[in-house]
């Protein structure tokens, strides 16, 4: 195994592994609020908004792996109808158009993460928004590059 | 500019670009046509972390993938053989309530067709039922239970329309208390239905034995208390809709992986990571359709779409009439996610306009899905069921059409008796 392959391996483990965990930790976290309020009317104040920053994370994850493995949703009424000789051109086209506009909205994610980064709104805890919202232009960056990738590797 | 921009992203959407991304595009080319600058879209995507109810989402998703995974279809289908199976047309009945308990809580992906249909099939072939009968019966079934809590579809239109700020609000509650007696009215028009289909046919009837019938209670012991755990915890306010998920999640790892330990520990991040690439597709498409709703709102699209309707139709039922066509026509055609979030944003203002309780709406709209999984050419369980029976797509296409039609007279019971819906709720 080359060592960028050996990179990519163990950055998908790794991203594979993380979406495991933020569900563990969503669960964990969630049967703990409950046992706390239930048992001793408390409860950490900050759970709440650490369970709903999760529920942004996993989206973000699942729909990188979604990207990885072209699970993603999609409407696709013609590639059942058109001849194959149509269908790599369309593909080639819609990989780069989904590819070109996940990277501007990555783009976007940046500059409205900079501004957050000035401001230094807290969201839990002592975790500023930023960081919350870090997952975004990382999730629409890596699927940008996938998408564009995929151009170049030959389907199954 | 705008025409031509939208022109591309339709393109784009029917050659199979991933939707979130088309959403995106649509929602840019609107952003930058009315001079908002595009920082809007990942405030707007970050208004995931608003809702505190999507927490359900990925928690009820793996309760359901591991159910999937576990051997309770075959726990179930005993139960209610034993407890329905000597009635007449019973072998039915048993498939319809075994698929609607299984769809509820595995969100109508397919999968109620690959795991309880596959056990069904044979069955009801072995009962004296038709193999084309049996395959339409078992297809139809894939989709029913739909409109019962926890599926996945109901949650998410009830996420979408909060999401709106309307002027009518509902809770999850309302909306899971109103999928029960449609979903029951399914049930009962498809059994009468497949008495009368079969009432020619020497069926075979096993009598009703107690012991059997106790056996297969004890087998399911501990999935038993999973309706009572969701839907008495949630529909007497125990329990909020996001902890009623947490707590089935968490029941449903116990009961599976350390109780029956038909689920091994080895397999389990697997169908996490699977579980949650099906949510985060989802919830992504959510958060950019978050974005492209505030568009629709800012451009007044739904109220330009009501007053160019409102000079064509003016009565409910009208509305009604043509809401459903369209709706079962993208449900043949989209997927219910997709279909969900594109469709929502339009209807629901609209509706509203149109004097429909979006309660009801929410029921008819999921009603004309159901329909939808089936419907000729493209309906996604018509391919599972081919894949999975290894039969022609054309053969299913015809077993299927007289249970659409059963579904079909349903569907115009449940649009045009809101009571139905809504007879449980005060509204």
């Amino acid at each position: 195994m080359s060592a960028l392959k050996k990179i990519i391996f163990f950055a998908h483990r790794f991203e594979d592994g993380a979406l495991v965990l933020a569900l563990i930790s969503m669960l964990l976290m969630a049967l703990l609020q409950i046992l706390l309020r239930n048992l001793f009317d408390s409860g950490f104040l900050w759970a709440e908004s650490f369970l709903r920053i999760l529920v942004l994370w996993i989206a973000m994850l699942g729909a990188m792996v979604a990207t990885r493995e072209g699970h993603h949703i999609s409407i696709d009424l013609l590639s059942n109808v058109l001849k194959p000789g149509f269908f790599v051109p369309l593909r080639f086209a819609s990989l780069a158009f989904a590819s070109a506009i996940s990277f501007t909205t990555a783009y976007y994610c940046i500059e409205f993460i900079g501004y957050e980064y000035i401001d230094g709104t807290i969201a839990f805890a002592k975790v500023p928004v930023w960081v919350c919202m870090s997952i975004l232009p990382i999730g629409f960056g890596v699927m940008g590059l996938r998408f564009l990738l995929t151009i170049f590797v030959k389907e199954n | 500019m705008g025409v031509w921009g939208s022109a591309v992203v339709a393109l784009f959407a029917i050659i199979g670009t991933p939707l979130f991304v088309v959403i995106l595009a649509a929602a840019m080319l609107g952003f930058y046509l009315g001079d908002v600058p595009l920082t809007v879209i990942p405030i707007e995507i970050y208004r995931l972390v608003d809702t505190p109810l999507l927490l359900a989402l990925p928690l009820f998703t793996f309760a359901g993938y591991i159910l999937a995974e576990s051997q309770l279809s075959t726990r179930l289908v005993r139960v209610t053989e034993a407890f329905l199976g000597w009635m007449p047309g019973g072998l039915a009945v048993v498939s319809y309530v075994t698929c609607a308990f299984f769809t509820a809580f595995t969100g109508a992906s397919g999968v109620t067709i690959v795991a309880v249909g596959a056990l069904l099939l044979p069955a009801l072939v072995e009962g004296g039922y038709s193999k084309r009968f049996s395959l339409g019966l078992v297809t139809t079934s894939g989709s029913l239970g739909l409109l019962l809590a926890p599926s996945l579809p109901l949650i998410l239109y009830g996420v979408i329309v909060q999401q709106m700020n309307l002027p009518n609000p509902f809770t999850i509650q309302e909306l899971f208390i109103a999928g029960i007696l449609p979903a029951i009215l399914m049930v009962v028009l498809l059994t009468i239905y497949s008495i009368w289909a079969t009432r020619h046919v020497e069926l075979k009837s096993e009598p009703f034995n107690r012991r059997m019938a106790w056996q297969s209670l004890v087998a399911m012991r501990w999935e038993l208390p999973l309706p009572v755990i969701v839907l008495g915890g949630i529909y007497s306010g125990f329990f909020a809709v996001s902890e009623a998920a947490a707590v089935t999640a968490f029941y449903v790892l116990i009961v599976e992986v350390f109780i029956y330990r038909e689920v091994s520990f080895t397999v389990l991040p697997r169908v996490i990571r699977e579980a949650m690439v099906m949510v985060g597709g989802i919830l992504l498409i959510l958060g950019c359709s978050l974005a492209f709703t505030n568009f629709l709102v800012d451009a007044e699209v739904p109220q330009r779409l009501f007053e160019w309707i409102a000079t064509y139709i003016q009565s409910k039922f009208t509305f009604l009439i043509l809401l459903n066509i369209i709706l079962l026509a993208l449900g043949a055609i989209l997927d219910i996610f997709s279909a969900l979030v594109i469709m929502i944003p339009l209807i629901v203002p609209l509706a509203l306009r149109f004097g429909v309780d979006p309660v009801h709406l929410g029921i008819i709209f999921l009603a004309n899905m159901q329909i939808g999984y089936f419907t000729p050419p493209i309906g996604m369980n018509l391919f599972i069921a081919s894949y999975r029976f290894k039969k022609p797509i054309t053969e299913l296409y015809r077993a299927t059409i007289p249970f659409m039609f059963v579904l079909l007279f349903a569907l115009i019971l449940i649009t045009y008796i809101p009571g139905l819906s809504l007879f449980f709720l005060d509204r």
